[in-house]
């Protein structure tokens, strides 16, 4: 309860996070290829940029993880986009990831414990303004069975 | 003398409930006000900083623009100006930044200038030029400049627009994306006062 009011409150401030990471711990079998799903979630009234936004100078959402000791990452997946219209706007539309969204990373771990570390990119709007682009640090938990 | 202390124990059981309800009454009431706004979009018009400067003199400020000239408020002094804050990845200032340049050509003959000043964080200059070019507008793109930002007051976010009348006060001020029509009844508002 403390934690999450913590939480709220400092996106409430001015310089808030748009964007939740929600997976902490996955388990794979270890020595193997594996697809784990990272999910995130894009908090309600904002939208973010797909991996592939239609515009190029629109700023995509993209995962950069590091390779921890014993551990190979092999790709990343990323959903398709959703598409958005700001109220405005009468011609263009948006490629935008709004609500929940995972993203899929094959990777191959050690057996036993070990960290997977990364940072998501993300910039982040809402119906009428934009916010400067953002990193969200990644932390999750791996086991390998 | 049983039944004096018995009615003492009920009111002072009561004044501890009413106590100890109107306690976690107004926890509930400042946990409301304090969740609320992280469970919605922002509404900009909600920021403190909305009207900071409205009915002040426009701060001075000198930026390079993207041939590397030196460009201060106070050369357009006795002109009214639109002072634009953008940046490269903000689809609602692009939005609006034709209809400005739009606004500027409709009303070069009163003496409109539209300045847009770059947000953009460590962006090369012939980026920014790339992208003002592909955005459709002409008038002078001013480099960021964090004083400017400061003196500004600007939140996080954009747009932000300063509309200054010929006498150089902010005559309004604006956040988000507006529509056409109101961007014009802002421009029209700063051309219509501080004449002499």
């Amino acid at each position: 309860m403390v934690a999450q009011e913590i939480q709220l409150g400092s996106a409430s401030g001015p310089h808030k996070a748009h964007v939740d990471l929600l997976s902490d711990a996955v388990e794979v079998k270890a020595g193997e290829a594996q697809v784990v799903e990272l999910r995130f979630r894009v908090q309600d009234g904002f939208h973010i940029n797909s991996h592939t936004p239609k515009d190029e100078l629109l700023i995509p959402t993209a995962l950069q993880l590091n390779a921890a000791s014993g551990m190979k990452i092999v790709d990343e997946q990323y959903p398709k986009g959703s598409t958005f219209r700001l109220p405005l706007d009468k011609t263009e539309t948006l490629d935008v990831y709004q609500g929940e969204f995972r993203v899929s990373v094959r990777l191959v771990a050690p057996k036993g414990s070990s960290t997977l570390t990364g940072a998501l990119k993300y910039q982040a709007c809402d119906n009428a303004v934009c916010y400067p682009p953002k990193t969200l640090p990644v932390v999750v938990a791996v086991t390998g069975r | 003398m049983l039944l004096i202390a018995g009615v003492t124990l009920i009111v002072m059981a009561g004044t501890h409930n009413l106590r100890h309800r109107q306690m976690v009454m107004q926890k509930a009431q400042q946990s409301e006000v304090q969740l609320s706004p992280a469970s919605s979009g922002s509404d900009p018009s909600e920021d403190p900083a909305a009207k900071a400067l409205l009915g002040k003199p426009a701060p001075s400020f000198t930026l390079v623009d993207l041939d590397g000239k030196k460009v201060s408020l106070a050369d357009y002094k006795g002109h009214p100006v639109v002072l634009n804050f953008w940046a490269t990845y903000c689809g609602p200032c692009k939005l609006e930044m034709p209809w400005f340049q739009d606004l500027q050509n409709k009303y070069k003959d009163k003496g409109l200038v539209v300045l847009g000043l770059d947000q953009d964080d460590g962006m090369a200059v012939k980026e920014v030029a790339a992208a003002s070019k592909r955005v459709g507008v002409t008038y002078p793109i001013l480099m960021p400049d964090d004083k400017v930002s400061k003196s500004y007051q600007l939140s996080d976010y954009i747009p932000e627009t300063f509309y200054v009348d010929k006498s150089g006060k902010i005559v309004e001020q604006t956040i988000g994306a507006h529509s056409k029509d109101e961007l014009e009844a802002d421009v029209q508002k700063a051309i219509a006062s501080g004449g002499l």
